[in-house]
């Protein structure tokens, strides 16, 4: 019915252009993104709805770690993958977790960076936009001046950002495709351009959207979106959780003296 | 998507990883002794008075002090011997050529160890190329943070500064100076970088550093504090804005018989200076018709490390990433 798309077309023409609230706080007259966030959902484990699981090879751990439920972040619900594409996060998932970065403590990527279950922190200078991020306290730089192409092949690419309006947009390219999205498999590749919207509700919600275009992993681009929340408890300070260290026995165990006899 | 392409970058961010591998280090230091003097060489410590400061100064007040430093005297191999290599290095020049030790205090150069102290670090620094028990295992050479003060003597970092912060990007991490004076952490929690409250005074940085969880060294040559230690920091920026000098006081009566003061001084780097994937590892960003300025572009280690781990076993090194993504 022609009708009801008009209304949802205008429904979602008014989300889109929705300004932010009017009272959020402002730093040079943008809204003022500092403190320290976190997303609360089940993403990192995998971006699509997923029903509550143990996790078979940690049956020692019982009830402490199990993969929560989560529905989908995906707008539309599913990754549009390409059919080769979908074949690759299959073997990903079922290598987990030796297929995944995360198991080893190497860099993110973004926009899993914003995801992971742990907070980041939002500095927010004149010249550049900080996040620092409580895993592996690794760091990304928002260049607000100094657009250019990146120029290298990186874990976390190289993010330009620009006010539109009271939305904070971040383009970041330069991907070296060896982070993935989440635990499940999911995956792009060096071709991945994402386009990052970060939007104050109120003083303590930010709206967070990434929209992923990869020609070779997927058919079309495809949005995430969900809450981030900020850190209200007093004196709140982002915490490392340097995790390098944690991982060493996967690293390196190869490298153990033979135990003595 | 970038196209692989044989450049110097690739090199430069695999030298950062690599670069405590005591293969390459030999490489790169032979190239460096006298004769072929380089930052790393210096063999003094420039007198920094702490006083007023005149140069630029950020929209919050704080001095302008951004960009890419680091220390101008050798690197972490030897902590009281800067230039005297790290333990067992038979190479060196004579003492009386060599920088001073960053102990000033006490007089005699030496941290003020208590005897159980001492021996576990004549420990670590024996033990250092035969780590025949975990406890010896360098922790940066897999990846752990160099924390304070040793990252301070590892590679270049970057400091840049926000509306009541200071961090310090380091390649093994970040650190974050806060300066809006909220009270330090409770005392059982410890973290590699410490947890640091800071305030400008004129010229000088002065940050008080607590809840360390001391896990890091402060060079090769094993020494080290506990949990309790206490350190008060004070970074004193020359007037030009070129140097600084990094005096430090560690309080520890579990390890140390007395508060004793090392110093570190650091200059700044940029223009006119080739990235040399150690004290300099920022690179010219590529924005035509601009001033000049440096980024880096990744700050990554145990993504790549892998010749660490030949310290501990080196016929063993070649199956050490089969099984990593």
């Amino acid at each position: 019915m022609p009708g009801v798309s008009l209304v949802a077309l205008l429904l979602i023409a008014a989300f889109s252009a929705r300004p932010a609230a009017a009272d959020v706080p402002r730093l040079g007259g943008k809204p003022n993104l500092n403190g320290i966030w976190q997303a609360m959902n089940s993403a990192n484990w995998n971006l699509e709805a997923h029903s509550a699981q143990k996790i078979d090879s940690q049956w020692e751990l019982g009830a402490l770690f199990p993969i929560p439920a989560g529905k989908s972040v995906v707008v539309g619900g599913k990754i549009p993958y390409l059919p080769e594409a979908l074949k690759v996060r299959d073997k990903l998932r079922a290598e987990w977790p030796n297929s995944d970065p995360e198991t080893f403590c190497y860099l993110p990527g973004i926009p899993r960076a914003t995801y992971m279950p742990y907070p980041f922190q939002i500095i927010q200078g004149d010249r550049d936009i900080l996040m620092v991020y409580s895993y592996a306290t690794a760091n990304r730089t928002i260049f607000m001046k100094d657009h250019q192409d990146p120029p290298i092949d990186s874990w976390m690419g190289r993010s330009n950002g620009h006010w539109e309006g009271d939305t904070l947009v971040v383009e970041t390219t330069g991907f070296n495709g060896r982070a993935r999205l989440d635990r499940a498999g999911n995956h792009f590749s060096p071709a991945l351009k994402v386009v990052e919207r970060f939007t104050m509700e109120n003083a303590n919600v930010i709206r967070y959207e990434a929209t992923l275009e990869d020609p070779q992993t997927y058919s079309r681009p495809w949005t995430i979106r969900m809450p981030l929340y900020k850190h209200v408890e007093e004196n709140a300070e982002l915490l490392e959780l340097k995790c390098v260290p944690f991982a060493e026995e996967l690293l390196y165990k190869d490298l153990e003296l033979p135990a003595k006899k | 998507m970038l196209v692989a392409r044989s450049n110097p970058h690739f090199f430069s961010l695999f030298l950062s990883a690599i670069a405590c591998a005591p293969v390459w280090l030999f490489a790169q230091e032979a190239s460096r002794a006298p004769g072929g003097e380089t930052t790393r060489w210096e063999h003094e410590v420039p007198v920094i008075h702490s006083g007023e400061w005149n140069g630029p100064r950020l929209t919050d007040g704080q001095p302008d002090v951004q960009g890419f430093w680091s220390n101008t005297i050798a690197n972490h191999n030897n902590w009281t011997d800067p230039q005297g290599g790290e333990p067992g290095d038979t190479r060196s020049r004579p003492r009386k050529h060599r920088a001073p030790s960053r102990v000033i205090d006490p007089p005699d150069g030496q941290v003020p160890f208590q005897p159980w102290a001492r021996a576990l670090q004549q420990e670590f620094a024996a033990h250092l190329y035969n780590p025949v028990k975990p406890q010896y295992i360098e922790p940066l050479a897999r990846c752990a943070p160099g924390g304070v003060p040793k990252s301070f003597i590892w590679h270049g970092y970057e400091i840049r500064q926000y509306p009541g912060y200071v961090l310090f990007l380091f390649d093994s991490g970040t650190r974050i100076i806060h300066l809006d004076g909220k009270p330090h952490l409770p005392a059982n929690i410890k973290l590699w970088n410490a947890d640091s409250r800071g305030h400008w005074e004129g010229n000088t940085l002065v940050v008080d550093v607590t809840s360390n969880n001391a896990k890091a060294r402060f060079g090769r040559s094993g020494e080290f504090a506990s949990e309790n230690v206490h350190i008060t920091e004070r970074f004193i920026f020359s007037e030009d804005g070129e140097r600084y000098n990094y005096v430090a006081t560690f309080t520890d009566p579990t390890v140390y018989t007395r508060p004793w003061t090392a110093i570190i001084p650091a200059r700044r780097r940029g223009v006119g200076e080739p990235p040399d994937g150690w004290h300099f590892s920022g690179e010219l960003a590529n924005a035509p018709g601009q001033p000049p300025f440096f980024e880096h572009y990744e700050r990554i280690c145990v993504e790549n490390n892998g010749a660490f781990g030949q310290v501990a076993a080196p016929a063993q090194h070649a199956s050490s990433s089969g099984a990593r993504p």
